[in-house]
């Protein structure tokens, strides 16, 4: 029998399973000890507990709930407050209006969370007949169900305290610790804030704790592979890598730490010569088979269901090749004759830009040579359509003549008689030395002139059809038109017109330009010399497969573009410190701004930074021959605490490599690592505190982050404040919550109705994130705004309104051939909620 | 670094270890040596002398040869083509300015550029030729010796090359074979004949690794006269490099990470007392921190001290600066501002412009449509803008009662040529989101009071405190009267719809320190005032160092291509490794000579080919590494 020399010491030595007859202690019973117990070379703290989340004591289900019931009181408090459209509920709130029409969107973000948004609104009883449209709208008059909606990500946000709960316990860390993270979670002001909104946030953390508790189960698995729970922890973490990923892509962060941490595993394997290569080859088998082919398959099955839903053509076309779009209902094109012969009325589609077809109507450029404008329009009509002519007058009355490769051609635009010009002025836009302006010139009996001659280059042809690469065909031959007398591409980019060229896309010509923006296709076709059973030719069914990938590859775009600054845009150095946070809402002398809770947030930071100084401290002293051997326990928190640090660091270093816009709510996911870390530490320190000390340091802890939260909590909640309690509050001079915005005293709030109509909708409108100010302007709401100049004056003297938003309404109407086609809604280039 | 220890461990004088490899006889002897009396004609006497020497001097004989060949190749037809090519175009240009002794501005340090002009002053050349792409040179320039000057740069490569594997401890048939390699490379042949900074930018890179390498065999006699030497060397040899173009800077990270590497074992080194460890410290931050700054410096301060006349490149300086430069108009400037001056306003931060305007609008769907305010680097009317009162105020009807502006006065700043007022709203900018968008508005009668801007005068350079605004010597911020916000520019570029010109906004932080809200008047011009008082105006090198410095940095990241231009020059980085693209350096007319830069492919190919296997060795040791260590445990 070993002796000890102080109580401490025998509570620090682990109990080693083999000392002790080992069939003696069967596996379930409870080992009544402190000790920490060493079975079979790995550290357990079998403190009560057996092995995973199944062996909870009595106790531990008794705290959950409790915190449970705290949650849910935190989150769901005033859920229905306020009761208007808040920061990004635009967007996801419209999202969710959109699925029920199944009208077509691009967005950024895989479709689960959106999905159980719109789930939630579905059984609420949503008609999906309101659009969200801004900041501020209000919810009750419309009878808008946002209270199911707001619920669903609030309940995702309440499970995220258990799952904390779970992770650590089942990692054996005390309850004590356990209880502390909880508490420090559900009283962190940003995740509330997150939680009670219509926003992905809250779903993304909810998956991402999922995965860390599935991970650390299996981990306490090792020890008995290919067991039933070994395999059913290791899939429940690939479903739910595969639920995070779906939600948003943030999600592929915590794929790579649950891949970094599998291949450090199978590293050590590899390291093992009890493990023979067959079981090696199985062990990895398995982890492929988990951790990449589930997840893959539940990210696909949420686009299936998201295709499944969106079967109408809608807002998010524009993003779509035209493969794509035939998939979508609105969007069908007859089949159309395949050869193009001379005389034939076509229509030429921009392949790069899917800004539509090669367009002219009656308008001229109000400069350069003021000739007819010609420009790219998205939506089918007659003023797409081009006679295809060659180069001479002379009158033909043979069969029909096809065209080749290297003709040259004239294209007459049939509405007005007029042929696609080019010559050496600069265009409209972009007035560089090297694009010329494209324009429509002459007139009906005109000849014209040699600028009106173009040579049509096939540069891509369908592998199906040879005959395409020599003839001009529809759809199937891809082609350049160069202008003969200079030598430049027939060009067109994501450049709008002003409002003289009605938002069309402007069409130039470009001498040296690069092959994709230059690449053109017939889409339709008609001429009456063909026969009717002359062969016909539409566009090929994308598969599921295709969608999927199109779609991806537009989504992954878009996101990369979205490089525009944002008034509350901050970066990852920024998060760390919670230097600034998002104006989310602002109505009625109200305020909601996402700010995260200070103690939690600079806790979880420091914990960050104390474990970085301890681990370069041990690498330093190392290299100075200082021989430092951890104890097993000390081993043990060591690696469980690297694991977190590992997670927060790739939950949020990533960012740095973005240059697209970011949001302090980018950082949610490191920070739950971070506080995770915080209840490790705790451990540690506190490891030789007396259990009474240190349930009183976690009471403490916990008393701070109250008050924290109480201060901060009039933000979250949108619950009245007042001017001199918000200033006292302003911690960091860079918080940038408007304290303005509130009355002196409280009792203002119960004098002033809160529906009163003149109350200032103020500067949170202008938070709506840019793309959205681009949606949907109907010509109805054209037709009424009076002239440009004056409203613009009148709103710059008003500087409590955005002029942006109401610029944006400006057209000028007098477009008589464009007046029937709906007015292109420019596709909102999506903002990042 | 691993391998270079492992290579010769603990022995600092591995040349005599290598000895018994070369002085092998088998080496050097003709195989025909048995057959006949004669060798190459000679008597068999010569040939053993020959050997002789050979053998005794071949340390010298194959760097000598080689070097020579390296100076043959580079030198041959030199002035065959007698145009200007590629970017001699640039470089012969900025050369030319030294000489004449203009101030110029451009993205690259003066180093290799001062050179060029040294070049152009001992070929006896004045100046006055413009290098326009493709001209034919005149006969008063001396191309020919310019080049030659530029390319003796890359003609040293050959024995650095030779020399650096030397140290290195290769075998001298590899040191042999990656010579060859340098020399009989196509594409260092090219880039080294004409007048452009790469051969001097690979030369300095060359001797810094050169440097690098004689500095580390040194290390076991620390503190020894050569390796203070060579420690000395490898710093003025980065400062070179990084004041040709700042690409030096990689190397100059190679050299860091070295440094860093070996300061970490040395502190791992039980038996170094801590004071020597202190003074490695020192040595290095002396030798390759403070020593390259330095060297850095010097450069900017001649480059200074040559050009003190007025030229080109002198809006992008400050106007302090340009009051200092000879041939400079400011002595005409009237000293304190009135309403009715005609003004250009200079910003104050590290590579600031001047506010400027042109009839050119914000785009629909970024701005408010109504035209553009910018930051701007060259000199033209449009940065003119008249000082004027508010609408309400009465005008002063005077004509000889001049009406000066004081601090804390209303002023409204009209735009000379188009007349519209500088004005700004609550529009967010175009792209800087967060802060308002300014815009010229209006005209001298229509406008509101979104038009009027406070002068709140910072403090002026010779007196403490000033009322009125003085040109040149006085910082002031504009504050919009309505909005409280400051006129700021900070060096956000603007996308093409504003000609990649400086973003001007207005802040709505009130933050008095910032120098990117200062402003100075820097031509002043009203006919009833008299000039100022002449005055010797010095700017601090400190300032303009960084001033230029930023302004250089800013011009580079402006300088994104256009992706729907094809660029035939460009090419990227991954293209480089395979050498799938080469470079057309002129006109590729049918009779005209031509020149592309193109490597020798055998010699990149097997460069790439190496770091790919080396790659693929490492990944097999670790593994087999980790292997081992569960064996022996």
């Amino acid at each position: 029998m070993m002796l000890y020399q102080s109580k401490q010491e025998y509570y620090e030595s682990p109990i080693h399973i083999d000392q002790i007859s080992t069939s003696s202690i069967p596996t379930y019973t409870r080992v009544r000890s402190r000790r920490p117990v060493i079975f079979d070379g790995h550290y357990s703290d079998m403190r009560g507990h057996s092995r995973t989340i199944f062996g909870l004591r009595m106790r531990d289900l008794q705290l959950m709930t409790g915190l449970l019931l705290l949650a849910v009181f935190i989150r769901l408090y005033r859920i229905y407050q306020p009761s208007s459209v808040v920061f990004d509920e635009v967007h996801f709130g419209g999202f969710a209006s959109k699925y029920m029409k199944g009208r077509f969107f691009m967005d950024v973000h895989p479709p689960l969370a959106k999905l159980l948004i719109t789930f939630a609104g579905l059984m609420g009883g949503f008609d999906g007949n309101f659009d969200f449209k801004e900041i501020g709208k209000d919810y009750i008059e419309p009878r808008v169900p946002y209270v199911p909606m707001r619920l669903m990500p609030a309940t995702l946000g309440v499970l995220v305290i258990p799952m904390a709960y779970l992770t650590l316990r089942q990692s054996h860390i005390s309850t004590t610790a356990s209880v502390l993270v909880s508490i420090l979670l559900i009283l962190e002001n940003g995740l509330i804030t997150q939680s009670r909104l219509i926003l992905l946030d809250s779903p993304l953390v909810a998956c991402t704790a999922l995965t860390v508790l599935a991970w650390s189960c299996f981990q306490s698995e090792q020890r008995r592979p290919f067991g039933f729970w070994w395999w059913f922890w290791m899939s429940m973490t690939g479903l739910a890598l595969g639920l995070t990923v779906s939600c948003k892509w943030v999600g592929l962060f915590t794929i790579a730490l649950v891949g970094v941490s599998t291949i450090r595993g199978l590293w050590d394997m590899l390291g093992d010569l009890r493990i023979t290569p067959e079981i090696f080859t199985k062990h990895f088998l398995a982890r492929v088979l988990c951790l990449i082919v589930i997840p893959i398959s539940v990210y696909m099955f949420f686009f299936a269901i998201h295709f499944a839903i969106l079967t109408n053509s809608g807002d998010g076309d524009g993003f779509m090749s035209a493969e794509f779009q035939q998939s979508l209902k609105g969007h069908q094109m007859h089949d159309v004759p395949i050869d193009i012969a001379y005389g034939s009325h076509i229509t030429i589609r921009h392949v790069n830009t899917q800004g539509g077809y090669l367009h002219s109507h009656n308008h001229v450029y109000p400069s350069g040579s003021r000739q007819q404008q010609v420009t790219l329009y998205p939506h089918k009509d007659e003023n797409n359509v081009w006679k295809i002519m060659n180069r001479t007058n002379i009158p033909y009355d043979g069969p029909p003549v096809m065209v080749k490769n290297g003709d040259v051609v004239r294209l007459e635009h049939v509405a007005t008689s007029k042929k696609l010009h080019s010559h050496d002025i600069r265009p409209p836009l972009t007035e560089l030395d090297y694009h010329n302006e494209v324009s429509a010139y002459g007139f009906a009996g005109f000849e014209g002139d040699d600028n009106d001659l173009w040579r049509v280059e096939i540069t891509e042809h369908s592998s199906s059809d040879p005959k395409s690469k020599d003839y001009l065909r529809t759809l199937h031959s891809k082609f350049r038109l160069v202008h003969l007398m200079t030598g430049c591409h027939l060009f067109s980019h994501k450049l709008k017109l002003p409002k003289w060229g009605f938002e069309q896309q402007e069409v130039t010509c470009i001498k040296g330009g690069t092959y994709p923006k230059t690449v053109w296709t017939v889409e339709s076709n008609k001429n009456d010399q063909l026969p009717e059973d002359a062969e016909k030719v539409n566009y090929k069914k994308l598969g599921f497969l295709g969608k999927f990938l199109e779609l991806n590859q537009v989504m992954w775009q878009t996101n990369a573009g979205l490089t525009d600054s944002h008034p509350y845009d901050s970066r990852p150095f920024d998060w760390i410190v919670l230097k600034r946070g998002i104006s989310f809402w602002g109505k009625h002398h109200r305020h909601i701004y996402l700010l995260g809770n200070p103690i939690v947030w600079w806790g979880g930071s420091a914990s960050v930074a104390i474990y970085l100084i301890f681990k370069t401290l041990l690498y330093v002293r190392a290299k100075r021959g200082y021989k430092d051997q951890l104890s097993e326990s000390e081993q043990f928190y060591e690696s469980l605490a690297g694991f977190f640090l590992v997670g927060w660091f790739l939950h949020w270093a990533p960012f740095f490599l973005m240059s697209r816009q970011l949001f302090l709510h980018h950082y949610f996911p490191a920070l739950y690592f971070s506080v995770l870390l915080f209840g490790v530490l705790f451990d540690i320190i506190t490891k030789f505190f007396k259990s009474r000390h240190r349930v009183l340091v976690a009471l403490c802890i916990i008393l701070v982050t109250y008050l924290a939260f109480r201060t901060f909590a009039p933000l979250a909640y949108g619950d009245p404040w007042t001017k001199s309690d918000c200033k006292k509050a302003k911690w960091l001079s860079s918080w940038d919550f408007d304290c303005n915005q509130f009355y002196d005293n409280y009792d203002e709030f119960n004098t002033e109705p809160t529906e009163s109509p003149d109350t200032k909708v103020d500067h949170v409108s202008s938070n709506v994130p840019h793309g959205k100010e681009n949606v949907a302007t109907t010509m109805g709401e054209v037709a009424h705004k009076a002239d440009a100049k004056n409203v613009v004056k009148e709103k710059a003297t008003n500087n409590n309104v955005t002029e942006m938003d109401t610029e944006k309404k400006e057209f000028d109407i007098g477009d008589e051939d464009d007046a029937d086609d709906e007015q292109f809604n420019p596709p909102a280039k999506h903002d990042e909620g | 670094m691993d391998t270079l220890k492992r290579r010769h461990p603990g022995m600092p004088d591995y040349q005599g270890s290598l000895e018994p490899e070369y002085s092998d006889d088998k080496l050097y002897k003709p195989t025909r040596q048995q057959s006949g009396n004669k060798w190459l004609g000679l008597p068999k006497e010569y040939r053993d002398e020959a050997l002789a020497i050979l053998k005794e001097y071949h340390d010298d004989i194959i760097p000598i040869a080689l070097t020579l060949i390296s100076f043959w190749t580079r030198f041959y037809l030199i002035s065959y083509a007698n145009f200007v090519v590629w970017d001699e175009a640039h470089f012969g240009k900025f050369g030319s300015y030294y000489i004449k002794r203009e101030f110029y501005f451009d993205v690259h340090p003066p180093l290799g550029k001062m050179l060029v002009g040294l070049a152009g002053i001992l070929a006896g050349y004045d100046g006055r030729f413009s290098f326009n792409s493709g001209e034919a040179y005149p006969d008063s320039v001396n191309y020919g010796f310019m080049r030659l000057f530029c390319a003796s740069f890359g003609a040293w490569m050959v024995p650095l090359t030779y020399y650096t594997a030397k140290e290195l401890a290769f075998s001298m048939q590899a040191t042999v074979l990656v010579t060859l390699m340098v020399l009989l490379d196509t594409a260092y042949l090219c880039i080294s004949r004409f007048i452009l900074l790469d051969s001097m930018l690979l030369f300095f890179t060359l001797t810094s690794v050169f440097c690098l390498t004689k500095f580390h065999n040194q290390r076991n006699e620390s503190f020894s006269l050569d390796w203070w030497l060579w420690l000395t060397l490898t710093g003025i040899s980065i400062g070179c490099v990084s004041s040709v173009k700042w690409v030096g800077l990689l190397v100059t990270a190679l050299v860091g990470l070295y440094t860093i590497e070996d300061l970490w074992d040395k502190f791992g080194d039980f038996h170094m007392p801590k004071p020597v460890y202190l003074k490695h410290w020192i040595a290095r931050i002396v030798c390759l921190i403070v020593l390259p700054v330095a060297v850095y410096m010097l450069c900017f301060v001649i480059h200074f001290a040559i050009l003190n006349h007025s030229g080109p490149g002198d809006a992008q300086m400050s106007s302090l600066f340009q009051a200092g430069l000879e041939g400079n108009d400011f002595h005409s400037n009237p000293l304190e501002v009135a309403y009715g001056s005609k003004v250009t306003i200079k910003n104050m931060g590290y590579g600031g412009g001047l506010l400027h305007s042109h009839v050119q609008t914000y785009p629909q769907g970024i701005g408010s449509s109504q035209q553009q305010v910018t930051c701007y680097h060259h000199k033209d009317s449009n940065n003119e803008w008249l000082v004027k009162k508010p609408r309400e105020s009465p005008m002063s009807e005077s004509e000889i009662e001049v009406d000066f502006v004081n601090n804390g006065d209303a002023i409204r700043l009209l735009h000379g040529p188009t007349g519209a007022n500088l004005h700004s709203h609550p529009i967010k900018a175009p792209v800087t989101k967060s802060q308002w968008e300014v815009s010229c508005y209006g005209n001298d009668t229509v406008g509101d009071h979104h038009d009027y801007w406070i002068v709140e005068i910072v403090d002026d350079l010779n007196e403490k405190h000033v009322e009125r605004i003085r040109s040149l010597t006085t910082r002031f911020r504009l504050r919009h009267k309505v909005l409280g916000c400051y006129l700021r520019a900070a060096n956000t570029v603007l996308p093409q719809w504003g000609f990649k010109q400086i973003e001007v906004t207005c802040d709505k932080r009130n933050n008095i320190e910032d120098p990117h809200t200062h402003w100075n008047i820097e031509r002043h011009w009203n006919d009833k005032l008299p000039a100022a008082p002449a005055a010797n105006y010095r700017s601090k090198f400190l300032y303009d160092f960084w001033h230029l410095n930023v302004a250089m940095y800013t011009s580079n990241n402006a300088l994104i291509p256009d992706r729907d231009k094809e660029d035939i020059l460009a090419s990227t980085p991954d293209q480089w490794p395979l050498l799938t693209v080469g470079l057309r350096m002129c006109g590729w007319a049918d009779d005209a000579i031509k020149f592309y830069l193109l490597g020798n492919p055998i010699v990149w190919w097997s460069g790439t080919a190496s770091l790919a296997l080396y790659a693929v060795m490492l990944l097999f040791y670790m593994a087999n590494g980790i292997t081992f260590f569960m064996l022996a445990r």
